[in-house]
Parts: C-alpha cells; structure tokens; sequence
C-alpha cells in the first residue's frame, strides 16, 4: 500500500497523441448512443401514432446502417494501400464508401424533413417526437463523423 | 489500491440498492443497470485477447472495444432518466441510481488502469 501514490499518473506523461484514437472512439460512442436513447425517451414517451408515428424509427436504422458501412472501410484501402486490400478491391471501397456517406446525408436529411413536414408544418400542439426524431439522426450522423474522421491510422503501425 | 476499489464498489452498489429499497421508492426496475455493469469490461476483454497489445500502440479492434464500453456506460446512465421520466421510477430513486452509476464505472475504471497493465507488475499492486 505504501507504493500507491507512485503509481498515480501525472498529467504530462500521458501522451495525448496517442490517446486521439481512444477519445475520439468515446466521443463517437457517446454521440451514436445518446443519439438512439433520445429516440428510445420519445418512443416510450408518446407510444401512439398520432403522436409520433414509429415508422419514422426507419430514419434512425438507415443512419446505423450507414454508421457501420462508413466505418467498416477504413482509409488504407481507399487509398489502395497494397496491404490491406479487401475483398472488394479498392473501387469497390470506394464505392461501399459513397453508398454509405450516401445514406448518412439521406437520413440526416430525412430527420430534417420529419420534423419541418410532419411535425412544424401540420403544426401539431406536440413537437418533441419529430426533434427528438432529429436529435437522434444528427447525433448518430456526427458520430459516425467523429470515428471515421476522428482517429488516424497511423497509430495502427 | 484493491482495498479502495473495493470500498467504492460497495458505495456504489449502496446508492443503487437506495435507490430500489427505500419505503418511499419500493420498485426494484433500477436493478437492470447491473446487466450494464456486468457486460461493460467485455469488449475491453474481447479486445485485448484479440489483438496483441504490444505490438502497435492502438488497433482498430481496441478502438472498436472503446465504443462499445462508452456505448454500454451511456446505456447505463440512459435507462434511469428514461425510467423516471415514464414514471415507472421515482427521480429521487433515478438520482441515486445515477450516483451509484457514476462511483460504479469510476470502480471498474480504476480496476483495469490499475490491475489492466500486466502480469508482471502485480507484486507492486499492493
């Protein structure tokens, strides 16, 4: 036990280049899944479809799936770095890539259109559900930004 | 250092017990966050088992791991507020499950920064 405070770190010898990964890993987990307890908090809240109509639960999958397709290519093999070729080849990353940046923007947009169609517009007295509808997608959007632009890959060396 | 982690375990488990037990609250909902607790050193686990540690200074698979942590710690404090907000639980009991949230991850936190670096440092752990 008399040992303990020496192993208590001190704020300059953490190397906080090497963290960037890891903080920008937590951030995009904080931002992807505070992103879907939002949603979660106005589905339990309003459970009727006049209030808020849980088809539009499809914007937030769509924003998911094109979270894991963003992420699943990693830079390297846009590049055409020869090491980390896939099974799709570099133009096949290229193209999974866009797909997937595709669905980001459409869902974002769609959240944005959710909000200002179904709930501004038609001006219903309950507005929550639609901006919950797009807090969720812009969070998860910017998630996906943070991890796939966030960290760098030369730490993987 | 085992000793301290210990106690702070207890004072969390405490506030989250609080929360479900006292007269006033009576509902025992709250107790889903220790399946939170307990899945949450996994993917730090998996990770770790998956890749070497010592070769690169950080991995796709241990940042992947980091997500999926933060994501379950999110998911932990998330549940309560939803909880209270439905009504299904007290804000008096949703305030002290988050405490005991807080003092719980804050444990494990401390468990794997001062247990996690490797076996050969375990005789200066003490």
């Amino acid at each position: 036990m008399s040992g303990f405070l020496e192993s208590m770190r001190c704020s300059e010898c953490v190397d906080w280049g090497e963290k960037r990964n890891t903080i920008a890993s937590i951030a995009a987990g904080v931002l992807f899944f505070t992103g879907w307890w939002i949603i979660i908090d106005a589905a339990v809240k309003y459970p009727h479809m006049e209030d808020f109509n849980h088809s539009y639960h499809a914007c937030g999958v769509i924003a998911t799936i094109a979270f894991l397709m963003i992420n699943a290519v990693s830079n390297g093999q846009v590049r055409g770095d020869s090491y980390s070729e896939g099974c799709l080849g570099q133009t096949g990353a290229r193209i999974w890539l866009f797909v997937g940046f595709m669905m980001a923007f459409g869902s974002l947009i769609a959240s944005m259109w959710i909000l200002f169609g179904g709930y501004v517009v038609k001006e219903k007295p309950l507005v929550y559900p639609g901006i919950a509808v797009f807090f969720q997608n812009a969070f998860i959007f910017f998630g996906g930004l943070v991890f796939k632009f966030g960290r760098t890959e030369d730490l993987w060396q | 250092a085992l000793v301290g982690l210990s106690f702070s375990g207890a004072i969390g488990l405490t506030f989250l017990m609080l929360g479900c037990a006292l007269e006033y609250y009576g509902v025992y909902w709250p107790l889903f966050v220790l399946v939170f607790y307990i899945i949450c050193p996994i993917p730090h686990c998996i990770a770790r088992r998956i890749s070497d540690d010592t070769d690169a200074a950080s991995s796709a698979c241990r940042e992947l791991a980091y997500f999926f942590t933060t994501g379950i710690v999110v998911s932990a404090f998330g549940l309560p507020i939803i909880l209270a907000r439905v009504e299904a639980i007290k804000w008096g009991a949703c305030g002290l499950v988050l405490a005991g949230n807080a003092v719980i991850f804050l444990t494990i936190l401390g468990f794997f920064l001062v247990f996690g670096r490797g076996d050969d440092f375990s005789w200066e752990q003490w």
